[in-house]
């Protein structure tokens, strides 16, 4: 059987082009490493989904390599010596199903970065190909079939929309946000509602969030969190137009003329059967590292650096989100204006961002881009809250005393946190090649991560910090701390395949489509040139969609453009 | 940083030739058995009766301990490192840790703490005791979730009806 499309992976952009084709007919095939866990099967296990490697591979079987400069020269670890695991969950909707949902539009100067800052030395900051009015009705349509809720609110950094609010009001709100609101405000700062993909009413075959206190790092059992298995592949199986394979992984993607993929070579994951799979267009989406990871994994004579990678571009340009995060414990005695009992109620959200800081430019710290910020409680999970409160001055803390300070800790004080985004400035020493010795068990090269940043994204982390840690004190929080570092977080990658008219400078074409291979797409986060300064989700999908379309388009054989 | 190197690292057996051995089946479970008893004395020490947590006896939590180390989820070099670093401990007792009287245990044990490898090996087994305390009870220990209880904390529902996810 040929498919009209194969798509490899099925998380957020994987599953979005899947939906779109899928509603327009066409025979689609959606091949995913991982397996299926069904709404009604996950779990709030803290033990397998949060300190083991159960959704994602065993690292001693499939990992990558890290780079790290070492008296002047680049060592690659594998991931299975350092323990540092760069999956994020290999399981059909992808990490889209372990998100904590916190979203937001990027800003339209996002999109012109170079053309309103200028360059930074170092970086090698371009233009996007579109703008933001372009992304916009996909942004809208995300924001629907995702089902993100929040409520708008006029601010300066606050992306304009083309409707007038969220299609549902925010999930439920712990009172520490009244705290966070008087706080912000004494200090002249804005806080804002954070959008987030959690429904906080049904809507259609999934069901409002019923506050489980364990959302990031977990699967959602009501359907609420628009996870791309709930928004996009459920849908998208209902028109019977899907064939969702779980447990394959594609090898390699097979280009027998020059310009045209004809098939992937698969593995069954579980019984470990090789087999083809035949489309007229083949979508990559496999997360960022992984997609360009797999591009150069398919060089053949016709393309021998790479598929797609006449320019040499594949891989290059690997960006993250930069930044960190910080927190302050809320103690019993010392609270102020809410009841410790509200703060201490479990499962309802903290909503709320702070875009003040977005651009920055002041008459003495001078002009130049920050970023965003999203509160939260510290995450909930057990084990590692206790595990977390086993030291003082550097020496383990056990025996009675272990008892009385844990049950002190979590029954007198809850803390609170905040997260920074920044743009990961991309460069030249950030970016995935193939390691040339290390392979996973299926036999092929794993991908060879080269992770430094530029230090302009510690400078504005370290910046946005600051005031965040100001607003903590305003809220009486106690033992405050920060952290900014230049670790990229693995579960916020993008780049790799930079998109642009050029083909001598970028993989891609504005609609994604590769520039050497027509048949070929790339649909994940790949395609960002720049990152912007909020997580990637919405956007992800927003993109998706909009390359969906042009791909219906083209199967229609429309004109292109 | 390089796990293995870390690990190993101021072990004064130098352990470190037998480690990948010691992935070696047999070889490994009779090191496990006698491990067992100096990790549970550990475990008991760091965790005894009359705290305002449940104590190590009440929770089986050794049992806890060898399932998890064992089970295929489980890093294979921290595995080893769990086994080697019993046995560090009664070879810097002669043999005698769990025979100790609690002062001589704090003792012993805050001296081990002060060498890098048996602070990584106390913490480790101070992880992997929390891990049992605090999980779900489907994994044998927290029984009756007497740890969530103490900590008025509790797991999220849907609750595991299987461990480790085995749908």
């Amino acid at each position: 059987m040929k498919y009209d499309v194969v798509i490899v992976g099925s998380g957020a952009s994987g599953g979005a082009v899947a939906y779109t084709l899928c509603k327009a007919g066409y025979k689609v095939a959606v091949l995913e490493k991982g397996r299926l866990i069904k709404r009604d099967e996950f779990s709030k296990d803290e033990l397998a989904y949060a300190r083991r490697d159960i959704v994602t591979p065993n690292l001693f079987e499939e990992y990558h390599t890290i780079e790290e400069k070492i008296e002047g020269k680049w060592v690659a670890t594998p991931t299975h010596e350092s323990g540092w695991s760069f999956w994020n969950g290999n399981i059909v909707g992808g990490s889209s199903n372990l998100m904590s949902g916190m979203l937001h539009r990027m800003h339209p100067d996002d999109f012109r970065l170079k053309s309103k800052y200028g360059e930074i030395k170092g970086a090698n900051i371009v233009d996007w190909p579109i703008s933001y009015e372009e992304l916009e009705p996909y942004y809208a349509l995300a924001e629907e079939l995702v089902g993100i809720t929040g409520k708008y609110e006029k601010h300066l950094y606050e992306p304009p929309r083309s409707t007038a609010d969220f299609p549902q009001p925010p999930t439920k709100e712990n009172a520490v946000v009244k705290l966070i609101d008087k706080s912000c405000k004494a200090l002249d700062i804005v806080p804002l509602v954070t959008p987030r993909a959690v429904l906080s009413r049904d809507k259609g075959h999934r069901n409002a969030c019923y506050y489980s206190n364990f959302c990031g790092s977990y699967g959602c059992s009501s359907g609420a969190k628009g996870s791309s298995r709930e928004s996009m592949i459920k849908p998208a199986l209902a028109t019977g137009n899907l064939t969702l394979m779980s447990n394959t992984c594609v090898k390699t993607l097979h280009v027998g003329k020059k310009d045209e993929v004809e098939y992937a070579v698969v593995v069954d994951t579980v019984t470990g059967k090789e087999k083809k799979i035949s489309a007229k267009l083949f979508v990559v989406a496999a997360q960022a590292h992984e997609s360009a990871r797999l591009l150069l994994n398919s060089a053949n004579r016709y393309h021998p650096h790479g598929l797609a990678n006449s320019s040499g571009e594949l891989g290059k340009n690997l960006i993250f989100s930069a930044g960190g995060s910080g927190q302050g414990e809320l103690h019993k005695e010392s609270l102020k204006h809410i009841k410790f009992e509200d703060l201490m109620t479990t499962g309802l959200f903290v909503n709320r961002s702070i875009l003040d800081w977005y651009f920055i430019d002041h008459w003495w710290d001078g002009k130049f881009k920050g970023g965003s910020v999203e509160f939260m409680f510290e995450h909930q999970n057990i084990i590692s809250r206790a595990n977390k409160n086993n030291e003082e001055d550097g020496k383990l803390v056990w025996g009675k005393a272990l008892g009385e300070r844990l049950t002190k800790r979590f029954t007198e004080s809850k803390s609170i946190r905040f997260e920074i985004f920044n743009d990961w400035l991309p460069n030249d020493d950030c970016f995935v090649a193939l390691d040339e010795t290390h392979k996973d068990k299926y036999g092929m090269p794993v991908g060879k991560l080269r992770l430094e940043a530029h230090p302009q994204d510690v400078k504005v982390g370290k910046y946005i910090a600051q005031k965040c840690e100001r607003v903590l004190e305003e809220m009486g929080a106690k033992n405050i701390y920060s952290s900014i570092s230049s670790a990229p977080p693995q579960n916020l990658v993008a780049g790799g395949c930079r998109f642009g008219d050029d083909p001598k400078t970028s993989v891609l074409n504005k609609y994604c489509q590769a520039h050497d291979v027509p048949n070929l797409f790339v649909a994940d986060a790949s395609f960002m040139p720049t990152g912007g300064s909020v997580p990637y989700t919405w956007t992800i999908y927003a993109n998706a969609l909009r390359v969906a379309e042009h791909i219906v388009q083209k199967l229609q054989k429309k004109p292109l453009s | 940083m390089k796990r293995r190197k870390f690990l190993i690292l101021g072990s004064v057996l130098g352990l470190s030739s037998s480690l990948m051995g010691k992935n070696n089946s047999i070889v490994f479970s009779k090191s496990l058995k006698s491990a067992e008893k100096t990790i549970q004395s550990v475990q008991q020490h760091l965790f005894p009766e009359g705290s305002q947590i449940p104590s190590a006896r009440s929770m089986n939590v050794t049992q806890f301990l060898l399932e998890t180390i064992t089970h295929a989820s489980y890093d294979k070099d921290i595995r080893v490192f769990v086994i080697e670093g019993a046995e560090e401990l009664e070879s810097r007792e002669e043999g005698k840790f769990t025979s100790l009287s609690n002062e001589e245990k704090e003792r012993a044990l805050r001296a081990y703490e002060e060498t890098h490898y048996g602070s990584n090996w106390l913490s480790r087994i101070m992880t992997l005791t929390m891990e049992g305390m605090f999980s779900d009870p489907i994994y044998g220990s927290n029984v009756k979730e007497a740890g969530w209880k103490a900590l008025h904390a509790y797991g999220g529902v849907p609750r595991p009806t299987t461990r480790y996810i085995k749908l």
